[in-house]
């Protein structure tokens, strides 16, 4: 299996206009880096679900990507957990037909100058895009390395201009029952709500992700906007978010009202600190095979040097 | 064993074999995480089937029909195959067939333990099930029945203890579970 990865990264998938191999369906495999050829391709996954989103403008980020191999862009776009599609990792690119992403506002509110509502387009329009490939570690222990198109959250942020009393950033995703099947269903309380404390949010890794693979977020991923928190488990990278509000306290989570003794407002990648049920020392990275074995946690997600200092002061036990 | 039994035997296997083709890639796959996939395809028709076993029960106690007497077994091996299977794929692929590390990850982790003992439950009667221990077998029907009974409540709340949020299919295995254990109980004390 090692082998097969060196072999057939030698292209790197990014690089690859997605055009290109799209015409192709055997190249396509290859140079979408797949690093497990699977039939499953050809049958399930339908010409719906080749990439057809917009191609997007971007510049490469090098100073804050991985140089791991990347996962699939058919791994990435049907293993999601989206509960507002459904509970299986697979409901969400079944059940997102529905879903439509444009047009597009987010509000913000809150202790800031710019307050208001903002068209996606114009978001798009008056930032600079960018590439950004990192890692993303879900709290049930498995990850993937996914090549993010976005605009670094700081800069959205200094736009907006929150004030001294602005301590926390709290977002909110849609609730639409109508296109997202799964919140007919009260499994979480929807809508979907996280937070960030605001040198977390104004943190040069912090992502306002658009894209993926060089085109538009598909609906299964979070569009057309979400954030990527690398260093922390992914259910802090909220997707299609609507609302942003600036505030003095910490924000309620979604997850911490599920399950407060499980899933804390920091949720920083440690795998010193296991899951109450499960440990968090090791994971699943995605893509290597049937075989591939399960591989050591690192602290932060292997952002520790970036994001390290955030925290110095912090009990991560306690606060987790 | 008769042909309905074999065939009803068979037909509970499929989603065995369906499951190894899509592993060895002949048709479709088993997705992005496909150990994951193997694992829980394995546990999740391993408690259906322990689960359909135990509803012979009261199936063969009321509707007359001796057919579905000899199923029980068989069936309940089936039930064992799965979740054997389950274990395997767990201790040998998730974990690199560690044994200390698998030893370590069960006793860290609670629903793990759950799990374990009601795989070994369903071992023990499996092991005990052999032609040669037949009088034993026979002689100690009620006990054997009352471990595969546990089994299945602890393969239930392993299942449940396992998901993230309230899911509904988990929520639906412990009742059923509950209420067939409810009704063994009543049964054993001559109440029904």
């Amino acid at each position: 299996m090692i082998l097969k990865i060196r072999k057939e990264n030698h292209i790197k998938s990014f690089e690859i206009t997605p055009e290109k191999s799209y015409i192709n369906r055997r190249s396509l495999i290859k140079s979408l880096g797949i690093l497990s050829a699977n039939p499953f391709f050809s049958n399930a996954f339908a010409e719906s679900n080749l990439p057809h989103q917009k191609p997007l403008d971007f510049i490469k980020n090098n100073q804050y990507s991985t140089t791991e191999p990347v996962n699939s862009f058919e791994d990435i776009t049907t293993y999601n957990n989206y509960y507002e599609f459904g509970l299986d990792k697979t409901d969400p690119y079944r059940f997102m037909t529905k879903f439509k992403p444009l047009p597009w506002t987010i509000t913000v509110t809150g202790e800031a100058e710019n307050t208001g509502t903002f068209n996606y387009e114009d978001i798009i329009a008056t930032n600079q895009l960018e590439e950004r490939i990192y890692r993303l570690r879900c709290v049930e222990a498995w990850s993937m390395v996914i090549p993010w198109i976005g605009i670094p959250l700081l800069d959205i942020i200094k736009k907006l201009k929150p004030t001294s009393n602005a301590k926390y950033v709290a977002f909110e995703t849609v609730y639409r029952p109508n296109e997202m099947p799964g919140q007919r269903r009260r499994n979480l309380d929807w809508p979907y709500i996280e937070g960030l404390t605001i040198e977390e949010a104004t943190h040069p890794l912090s992502l306002l992700a658009v894209g993926l693979y060089g085109r538009e977020l598909p609906n299964q991923n979070g569009a057309p906007l979400r954030l990527v928190i690398p260093w922390k488990y992914g259910f802090k990278s909220i997707k299609s978010i609507e609302k942003i509000h600036f505030q003095e306290k910490q924000p309620p989570t979604t997850w911490n009202l599920a399950a407060a003794n499980e899933y804390g407002f920091y949720a920083n990648v440690n795998p010193e600190v296991n899951h109450p049920r499960w440990s968090q020392a090791r994971e699943r990275r995605l893509g290597l095979g049937f075989f591939g074995a399960k591989q050591p946690t690192l602290m932060f997600n292997g952002y520790a040097d970036a994001v390290g200092h955030l925290y110095s002061h912090l009990d991560l036990k306690k606060y987790f | 064993m008769r042909y309905g039994t074999r065939l009803i035997i068979f037909i509970s296997l499929i989603p065995f074999i369906d499951l190894n083709l899509k592993a060895f890639e002949i048709y479709g796959g088993l997705g992005a995480n496909p150990v994951e996939t193997m694992i829980h395809t394995n546990g999740i028709w391993g408690l259906r089937i322990l689960i359909a076993t135990l509803m012979l029960g009261p199936f063969n106690r009321y509707s007359g029909l001796k057919f579905f007497k000899q199923l029980a077994k068989p069936l309940g091996l089936v039930a064992l195959f799965y979740i054997l299977n389950h274990f395997l794929s767990y201790a040998i692929i998730d974990q690199g067939g560690d044994l200390k590390i698998v030893i370590v990850d069960i006793i860290e982790t609670p629903y793990l333990i759950v799990g374990w003992g009601g795989f070994l439950c369903l071992l023990s009667v499996g092991v005990v099930s052999f032609k040669s221990l037949q009088p034993w077998y026979k002689k100690n029907r009620s006990t054997i029945s009352g471990i595969v009974y546990s089994s299945a409540v602890l393969g239930a709340w392993h299942y449940y203890w396992n998901t993230k949020t309230i899911e509904t299919e988990a929520l639906i295995y412990c009742l059923i579970v509950c209420v067939l254990v409810l009704w063994r109980v009543k049964v054993t004390q001559g109440k029904l």
